[in-house]
């Protein structure tokens, strides 16, 4: 027998060896190369899926301050109830626990139970629990000795003390913190800070490895806000809007904006139609909710997104509107700025024009004609031919050029989410000569209310073009200050001097123009009205308007302006100076002397200024009526005694001069009484003298009171309620005349 | 050196048949005497190395051995942690000490002549035989006949059973090489072994066993001269036989669930567990590279089950990346290539079959693990040798690595 291998052995032995070596490995090694580096990176993620029990922690979302540091939104810490199925080894166990979460929780045993079976070692069964349900869980594994299958997490949920108060700016967050809408949104990166993780390398059974792999990282919280919103004002402004909404009957909501002139910072933006943010899916409005649970099924979700859509929207910043005469402000600088014009141009409105020749015909809102008129004339008439005429004298490059300086082509870029684009003619700039007549007066282009109170800004600070902006410093999680946003001014649109003018004229606009009804005694308040009409946008058969005033004051050195804007006023009126001015004016007249601004009376109006009543009591019968008239009050004896033993208005109280005062000499007639007489529709002078007559004191209100054509609109008591004798009665006015400004 | 020497070997084999022969006829007869001293001494002198153990084998085998036994280690002690009353050593201890005795009776093996297994050739199959039946009355261990239950100690049937297959074949082949072109001596004999193996096997059943059984006869047969046509007539055969059980039977149910589970792993159907492969596959994705590094594998961490089994190559790629992988698959590929190599050139064709038959069971082995592990194939039980966990089949490996450096002690190559 041959000894060795021959050459067949060697030949098929290498075949062999070729085919495990080389075949063979390197189908393993492709293999390898294909799984690790391939699909490597699948592999590996599904890998730390199941190996990594990784926690997130939620971070501290920041808190948003109003700019006195005033919570508007906050987080408070709630807990996540975590099941463990993976730690739950026994069935027995398994049942306890999810008997006692669905006592506890409320959710549905066999659901849990369904759960607790599955291969994991976290599952969420419920978030943002409160911390009496937190202790409610503790106390069930205390009693029940249960360590580890249930877990809560700490968590936290956003809230807003305030309820529905400025929530279209503040907007509201969703179920895992993000901010959805307003500064939640817009500053949902600051304010929502890092979450945390812990990760726990946990082996298949979801015990923790004894190896430890653990790692935590912490939660970095996130920064606060402080606005430039302040609290206080907010209030005043919401208030009067809210009562505007109401009693003019307003059916598309309202806004209203308030800005520090110089610095841009808003100092107020109040929507009404709004929704509290503690609870933003559940529609406020309950006539709306009521609508839409009357539709049909198929097309309630539908409605019921376009409601909240329509409810979470910051008409403030994401409607145009046209501005209206509101507008003539900026027409006006802009003549003033080319020299075209003078305060002493004159105009001559016989109740129409021609938008450009042979074109078409325009009507003034007063069919008559405001006759021979100067510049400021023409803007207290609001006087729509004269605005045409000067339009006419900037022609439409100028005219596209100022639009453009005072902002109106651009976004403010206001850190707000959902800021329109204007809507201005053409995107070039180009506009016919009938487009430039209209625009002029402020019709058929849309801007939004913050381009205009920025442009009303600009006139009052002298001629700056500054940025909106909401918030005023960033702040860490412990309150120290980040960042500052400082003021910037953009550009400049118009010459101060210019600015200065164009102030002067709506400061008398205010005082005797179309503006009398935003006048508030003492504080200088200058500003234009504005009517328009919402073409193309109202409602089939019937013309829908915008009511807004737009306005500044102290007009010496303006501080504060606001834009108020009613959609759709449905009421008696919807003429900006019946609707929108008063509004503005009370507003102001809360606002201003919150902010300390000083008085400055007129002659005329110290003599109606309201003084305090002196001290009588005590005094006799004679001496106190002396010492009334002598004041030039009007003293009323009441019973028989010989001294006075009580008065009505008391001592220090407030009682306007020719008023009333009410002397009781003896305990009987202090339960005298008298009858509120109607005190609506008349004249100043009407209401003093019925009540004089009624032995009652009035103080009157809102208006311009020197001026003829103010009439009463308000009563603070109502007509027939029994009062004592020389009970202050406060009464509204406005301004009558129906002057489509 | 030697490389050039094989390859200028293999591209001349046709011109130079004659010659060559003559020169492999003339170097044992030079060094025959000295051998003959060798292996004298080596029975009264066990620790001598002098004698011309292949030391590059003899080095593969022992730095394999010292990697597999880290690895084992890495991979088990979570498992001993967990299962095993908090007690990491506990599979460690028990290999280790299988290790020690099997690297032992390497030593003392490689000093045996291989020619005594020529007496043991029927003897070793009859036992093995034997086992095979014995294991079919034992309890089954997870649904299957594999393991001998001798008190504590257990052992598989089946290892037995390679060993006793190449023995066998070996023992034939070399008896009856010059007439391995016949039916009667080249095909017949085997059968009568390989059939009643591949029958009683299949009844375990062990799958992964069966397959290397088949494929070790069928290469042994192969090298061992057996015409091809058989080759061709076996392979026709199983495939139709193949077609046969999948179209008409439901008997491979039990490997049809396997299939499937192979060709998705991701996403198991009813009744089909693919959780160790898919864990597996996790496990070898998550190393990348360069690997967590050494005992850093979090898959190991009773998410692959029994890591320190079939599965252990997972971890190895886990804990140190494609690299530590890749070279591993080298060692391995060189242990083949030493062992292959170190046979073809034994001094007579019972130890070139010998040889060629153990080291390409442990190449099989391996590359049939690996690719159960990367999901190249079916998940079918194969252990990784020299890692997986398991002191009998570590005590056979190495025992017959013993039987390979006894081969190469009268190997007719260069020692270095």
């Amino acid at each position: 027998m041959a000894k060795g291998t021959t050459v067949r052995m060697w030949r098929r032995s290498l075949v062999v060896l070729g085919f495990l070596v080389f075949f063979c490995f390197a189908i393993l090694i492709f293999r390898l190369i294909n799984l690790q580096f391939i699909q490597g990176e699948y592999l590996q993620q599904m890998a730390s899926n199941q190996q990594m029990a990784d926690t997130k922690i939620n971070a501290q979302r920041g808190t948003i301050y109003d700019r006195n540091m005033k919570p508007l939104a906050q987080s408070a810490t709630v807990w996540t109830v975590v099941l463990e199925p993976a730690y739950i080894n026994t069935d027995e166990k398994r049942e306890i626990i999810c008997q006692g979460m669905h006592e506890i929780l409320g959710i549905d045993k066999d659901k849990l139970l369904e759960l607790a079976k599955k291969r994991s070692c976290y599952t969420i069964i419920k978030k943002k629990v409160d911390s009496d349900v937190k202790d409610r869980i503790i106390e069930f594994k205390t009693k029940n000795k249960i360590a580890s299958g249930i877990r809560l997490i700490e968590d936290y949920k956003r809230y807003y003390p305030c309820g529905s108060f400025a929530a279209p700016v503040i907007g509201f967050t969703g179920a895992d913190s993000q901010g959805l809408a307003g500064i939640e949104a817009y500053y949902d990166k600051t304010l929502k800070g890092e979450p945390g993780r812990i990760l726990t390398a946990k082996n298949a059974i979801g015990t923790e490895m004894p190896f430890d792999y653990e790692q935590m990282i912490a939660p970095k919280p996130g920064q606060s806000l402080k606005l430039c919103i302040d609290e206080t004002i907010q209030h005043f402004m919401e208030k009067n809007l809210e009562e505007g909404v109401i009693n003019n009957k307003v059916k598309n909501r309202a806004a209203a904006i308030a800005m520090d002139v110089k610095t841009g910072e808003i100092l107020g933006m109040a929507v009404k139609g709004d929704f509290d943010p503690n609870e933003p899916f559940k529609i406020a409005d309950p006539e709306e909710q009521a609508r839409i649970d009357a539709l049909p099924e198929e097309e309630k979700s539908k409605a019921k997104n376009e409601a909240l859509s329509k409810q979470w929207r910051n008409k403030a910043v994401s409607d145009t509107y046209y501005p209206g005469s509101v507008f003539k402000m900026v027409t006006a600088s802009m003549g003033l700025e080319l020299d075209v014009i003078n305060e002493q141009s004159t105009f001559n409105c016989n109740g129409s024009i021609k938008a450009c020749e042979g074109g078409q015909t325009i009507r003034c809102h007063k069919r008559s004609g405001h006759g021979t008129q100067n510049l400021v004339e023409a803007l207290c008439h609001s006087c729509n031919p004269a605005f045409i005429t000067i339009g006419q004298k900037i022609g439409v490059e100028h005219f596209f050029n100022f639009y453009k300086a005072f902002g109106f082509h651009s976004k403010t870029n206001i850190d707000l989410p959902g800021e329109s684009e204007d809507i201005f003619f053409n995107a070039d700039g180009s506009m016919s000569l009938t487009d430039l007549a209209v625009a002029s007066m402020g019709q058929n282009f849309g801007i939004t209310p913050i381009q205009m109170i920025t442009a009303a800004a600009t006139i009052a600070n002298g001629g700056n073009v500054v940025q909106p902006h909401m918030v005023k410093e960033i702040l860490d999680h412990d309150g120290n200050i980040v960042k500052t946003i400082e003021p910037i001014v953009k550009r400049k649109a118009i010459s101060e001097k210019t600015a200065k003018r164009v102030t002067a004229m709506l400061h008398e606009n205010a005082v005797s123009g179309a503006a009398k009804n935003a006048y508030v005694p003492g504080y200088r308040v200058a500003g234009k009205t504005g009517t328009s009409e919402k073409i193309g946008l109202s409602t089939p058969g019937q013309k829908d308007y915008i009511s807004s005033f737009c306005g500044f004051a102290p007009a010496d050195d303006p501080k504060i302006a606001m834009l108020v804007f009613f959609d759709t006023p449905k009421g008696e009126y919807y003429y900006g100076n019946a609707v929108a001015a008063p509004v503005f004016a009370k507003a102001m007249q809360d606002i201003l002397p919150y902010m300390g601004i000083e008085k400055i009376y007129t002659e005329e109006e110290l003599k109606t200024l309201d003084f305090k009543a002196p001290d009588l009591v005590g005094k006799s019968v004679n001496d106190a009526k002396s010492a009334a008239i002598s004041e030039s009050l009007k003293p009323i004896v009441i019973g028989n005694g010989e001294t006075v033993i009580s008065q009505l208005p008391e001592s220090s109280a407030q009682i306007p001069k020719d008023g009333t005062i009410v002397l009781y000499t003896d305990k009987e007639s202090k339960s005298s009484t008298v009858k509120v007489p109607k005190l609506i529709g008349l004249s100043v002078f009407e209401v003093n003298k019925t009540a004089i007559s009624a032995n009652l004191n009035i103080k009157l209100s809102g208006t311009n009171l020197t001026d003829s054509s103010v009439i009463s609109a308000t009563q603070s008591i109502p007509e027939g309620t029994e009062v004592p004798p020389g009970t202050l009665i406060t009464v509204g006015f406005i301004h009558q005349e129906k002057t489509a400004a | 050196m030697r490389a050039k020497r094989i390859r200028s070997g293999y591209s001349h084999l046709n011109e130079n048949y004659e010659r060559k022969n003559e020169k492999r006829d003339e170097k044992p007869k030079k060094k025959k005497l000295k051998k003959t001293k060798n292996r004298f001494l080596s029975k009264i002198k066990m620790i001598s190395l002098k004698s011309g153990t292949d030391l590059p084998f003899l080095f593969l085998v022992l730095t394999i051995v010292v990697i597999g036994l880290i690895m084992m280690f890495s991979a088990s002690y979570p498992n001993a942690y967990y299962l095993h009353k908090e007690d990491s050593f506990y599979f460690i201890k028990n290999q280790l000490i299988f290790a020690i005795i099997g690297i032992i009776a390497m030593f003392s093996i490689s000093y045996i002549d291989y020619n005594i297994f020529h007496k043991w050739a029927v003897p070793i199959s009859g036992i093995s035989f034997f086992l095979l039946v014995v294991v079919l009355l034992m309890p089954p261990i997870n649904g299957v006949h594999r393991w001998v239950q001798l008190g504590s100690f257990s052992f598989q049937a089946s290892e037995i059973t390679k060993f006793a297959i190449v023995v066998s074949f070996a023992h034939f082949i070399n008896l009856n090489f010059n007439r391995m072109g016949t039916f009667k001596y080249g095909i017949l004999p085997y059968i009568i072994i390989l059939a009643p193996t591949v029958v009683l096997l299949a009844l375990e059943p062990h799958i992964s066993c069966t397959v290397i059984v088949v494929l070790l006869a069928a290469g042994m047969l192969f090298i061992g001269g057996v015409k091809l046509k058989w080759f061709g007539m076996v392979l026709g055969a199983i495939a139709s036989a193949l077609i046969y059980l999948v179209v008409f039977t439901d008997k491979l149910t039990y490997a049809n669930n396997r299939i499937s589970g192979w060709l998705d792993p991701f996403s198991p159907g009813a009744g089909v567990d693919t959780w160790q492969t898919r864990q597996g596959l996790y496990a070898i994705g998550s190393g990348g590279l360069w690997g967590l590094g050494l005992g850093n594998s979090r898959q190991k961490h009773l998410y692959i089950p029994e890591p320190q089994n079939d599965f252990i190559f997972s971890v190895v790629c886990e804990e140190l990346g494609f690299i530590g992988a890749v070279v591993i698959l080298l060692l391995f590929a060189f242990l083949i290539w030493r062992g292959m190599i170190i046979s073809m050139k034994a001094k007579d064709k019972f130890g070139s079959l010998l040889g060629i038959g153990l080291t390409a069971q442990v190449g099989l082995q391996v590359i049939l693990n690996i690719a159960v592990v990367t999901n190249t194939i079916p998940n079918t039980g194969i252990s990784l040798p020299f890692f997986s966990y398991g002191g009998t089949s570590l005590l056979m490996l190495l025992a017959q690595m013993g039987i390979i450096l006894s081969i190469s002690r009268t190997s007719n190559m260069e020692k270095s």
